[in-house]
């Protein structure tokens, strides 16, 4: 229904709707955001000073490292008394990330999240299950509230072992799976190592979050488990999940670009580049009330697909790929920031530099960040058992700030 | 139907309106919010070509308006029904109701007027009881009544109404935003001006809000009747009504 409502716009009704909503984001930003008041004025770019959607070139960009500075609540554009529900994200530095929603950017939000549910074919007469690590958590409850929102059944994210998760999917007659590809790969190996027929469900579809997948990954899926696969793009920070998301053409991915205005641009020299060609994906939220984003760098690669979808969408579709702008991991659908794990273990080893390598890797079925660290004499201990304990400690530590497993090695050469 | 772009209005050296963007879609009713002193009003007026001085663009229907006398905006399908009514209270009912078809009679188009008296008549029929009496000695109720009558007499297209509740008791503001509602029924396109925000966002498809000339929100009524700060600055509500354990 909310995309038939944009399907009646016409072009100039849209790029209209869209100054509005932006020329009133950045009014509020200018007024509301010490942040984003001082970049306008050192850039000397005033909120009435944007007149079309071009002028969005001329505004200061602003990335992760901005939301860990101005930790906790520095960005937000309310009172605090306003805010209804608060999201936190590991960060890319000592501090996280922490971004809110008032009562009304939730309303919007599970619209969005609706419209894209939608897209992949989901109705009133659905099951959804979801199924995200503790570090995407977040988008679980977005998933539940926009399919709620559609009257879809719910059964939210909670962690159950592999058996309990495929007891419900099929005893709960669970027609649509939310979950990362980690999670759908283990799951599908699960079910054929136990001998468990895919008949036996009522699986029909599976959207995948939090990272590019291939066609290969995707037909795996498909053929294995009978089902239809879709992509669904978010950040884990703000404002959530299904920012883009596939239709039935899998043309590519529309972007919400009614609420969330996407930019490409040269991640070296910053530079928006020409239409169809492959940059960093920068977004600048249109309606949020509480956490506005201005030409928010993603570290996303992307290029925008010109040519018209046949769904008919007036939204903006882009390819998601899989190279990255910036140095992060995706582990789980969870973005890592390497320099944050090496902060955290110089401070938790007492080491001035340590030196490690990070690697995605799988263990028992699940994805892990695997740590090999380099043991020299600052670290070494004569006892294995402190040597034991320091490294279990941190592998714990590690794991809740940044919400995914970890397992860290010993290594007496440079990895 | 109408499409502004940042648009500016100034009085000397005040700017009233800085840089203002805002569109209405055939069929819907629009409601601009805002405190006292905000630009509501120099926005309308710049609407109507009642401002002449403003920069910007200002498209109806994909005409632009600027340099358009307030006549030739009325010919274009634009109507207002300004703030504190602005009837001609010297003459009667039926003569302000005529002068309202000023910009569109001509030779030959009694029938139609009639018609239209008719219409209104029926839509307001304390206009019909009080047809012969002189407007300035109507009701304030019974005033609005007559002036979005008149404003109607022209056949607009989009009508715009400025604080159409001002001064009015509750009964009879419901009334005039039953009219407002049976008047897009019809087919009229509405931008409304209203201090009265609650009762304009529960008949509004969609809502702006206007802070010192500036545009500060735009949404859905629906999302904009659950704002905290539009509930805070145009409810009735202010910081003391929140319960706040955070601080």
């Amino acid at each position: 229904m909310v995309m038939h409502r944009m399907k009646n716009l016409t072009v100039e009704d849209k790029n209209q709707l869209k100054l509005e909503r932006l020329q009133c984001t950045l009014n509020r930003a200018y007024k509301n955001v010490p942040f984003h008041r001082n970049r306008l004025l050192e850039s000397s770019m005033l909120p009435e000073n944007v007149v079309s959607l071009s002028d969005i070139e001329k505004l200061p960009f602003m990335d992760r490292s901005h939301l860990g500075i101005h930790y906790p609540y520095g960005l937000f554009a309310v009172p605090l008394r306003d805010i209804v529900r608060i999201h936190t994200a590991s960060g890319t530095g000592t501090n996280p990330s922490i971004s809110g929603y008032t009562k009304t950017d939730l309303m919007i939000w599970q619209k969005l999240v609706a419209r894209s549910l939608e897209a992949s074919g989901v109705t009133s007469m659905d099951i959804l299950q979801i199924n995200l690590p503790p570090g995407l958590a977040n988008w679980g409850r977005d998933y539940k509230d926009g399919a709620e929102n559609m009257g879809a059944g719910v059964i939210p994210n909670s962690p159950l072992s592999l058996a309990k998760t495929l007891m419900v999917l099929r005893d709960y007659k669970t027609t649509t799976l939310v979950t990362t590809l980690a999670f759908a790969e283990q799951l599908m190996e699960y079910m054929f190592k136990n001998e468990r027929n895919p008949n036996e469900f009522n699986l029909k579809r599976i959207v995948l979050v939090g990272e590019p997948v291939d066609t290969e990954q995707i037909k795996n899926l498909e053929e294995h488990l009978h089902v239809d696969v879709w992509l669904n793009y978010g950040l884990s920070e703000i404002p959530g999940p299904a920012i883009a998301f596939e239709c039935l053409h899998h043309c590519g991915m529309h972007i919400n670009d009614d609420h969330i205005l996407p930019e490409i641009i040269d991640p070296v020299t910053r530079d928006v580049i020409p239409l169809g060609q492959t940059g960093e994906l920068v977004l600048t939220t249109l309606s949020a009330r509480a956490f506005p984003l201005i030409r928010f760098r993603t570290g996303d690669m992307a290029r925008f697909i010109t040519a018209p979808c046949e769904c008919g969408s007036p939204l903006i579709t882009m390819q998601w790929l899989p190279e990255r702008a910036d140095t992060m991991m995706i582990i789980s659908g969870i973005k890592i920031s390497r320099e944050q794990v090496k902060i955290y273990l110089k401070d938790a080893l007492r080491v001035n530099e340590p030196r490690c390598a990070l690697e995605k890797i799988r263990h028992g079925g699940t994805e892990i960040l695997g740590i090999a660290l380099v043991i020299d004499d600052s670290l070494f201990s004569d006892e294995i058992k402190n040597l034991e304990k320091l490294i279990n400690n941190t592998s714990e530590e590690l794991e809740e700030l940044i919400g995914v497993p970890v397992k860290i090695t010993l290594t007496e050469q440079n990895p | 139907m109408l499409r502004i772009k940042n648009l500016k209005c100034s009085y000397g050296s005040i700017m009233a309106v800085q840089g203002v963007s805002l569109s209405v879609r055939q069929g819907e009713i629009i409601s601009i919010i805002g405190a006292n002193g905000s630009g509501k009003s120099t926005l309308l007026l710049a609407i109507c070509g009642l401002l002449t001085t403003w920069k910007g663009e200002i498209l109806f229907q994909d005409h632009n308006l600027k340099g358009m006398s307030p006549t030739t905006i009325v010919r274009q399908g634009i109507s207002m029904v300004p703030e504190g009514r602005q009837i001609f209270s010297p003459l009667s009912v039926m003569d302000n109701l005529k002068m309202g078809a000023y910009t569109i009679y001509k030779k030959g188009l009694k029938k139609q007027v009639d018609h239209d008296l008719e219409m209104i008549m029926n839509m307001f029929p304390i206009l019909r009881e009080r047809a012969d009496q002189l407007a300035g000695t109507l009701s304030g109720g019974e005033q609005q009544m007559l002036a979005i009558g008149r404003a109607l007499m022209a056949r607009p297209r989009l009508l715009v109404l400025d604080e159409p509740s001002m001064g009015l008791a509750p009964k009879i503001v419901e009334m005039i935003f039953a009219v407002i509602q049976k008047l897009r029924q019809e087919g009229v396109t509405i931008l409304l001006v209203e201090q009265n925000a609650r009762a304009a966002l529960k008949i509004a498809d969609r809502g702006y809000v206007l802070e010192t000339g500036k545009m500060v929100i735009q949404g859905s009524a629906q999302e904009l009747l659950v704002d905290d700060d539009v509930k805070r600055a145009y409810l009735g509500k202010d910081y003391g009504n929140f319960y706040d354990g955070r601080d």
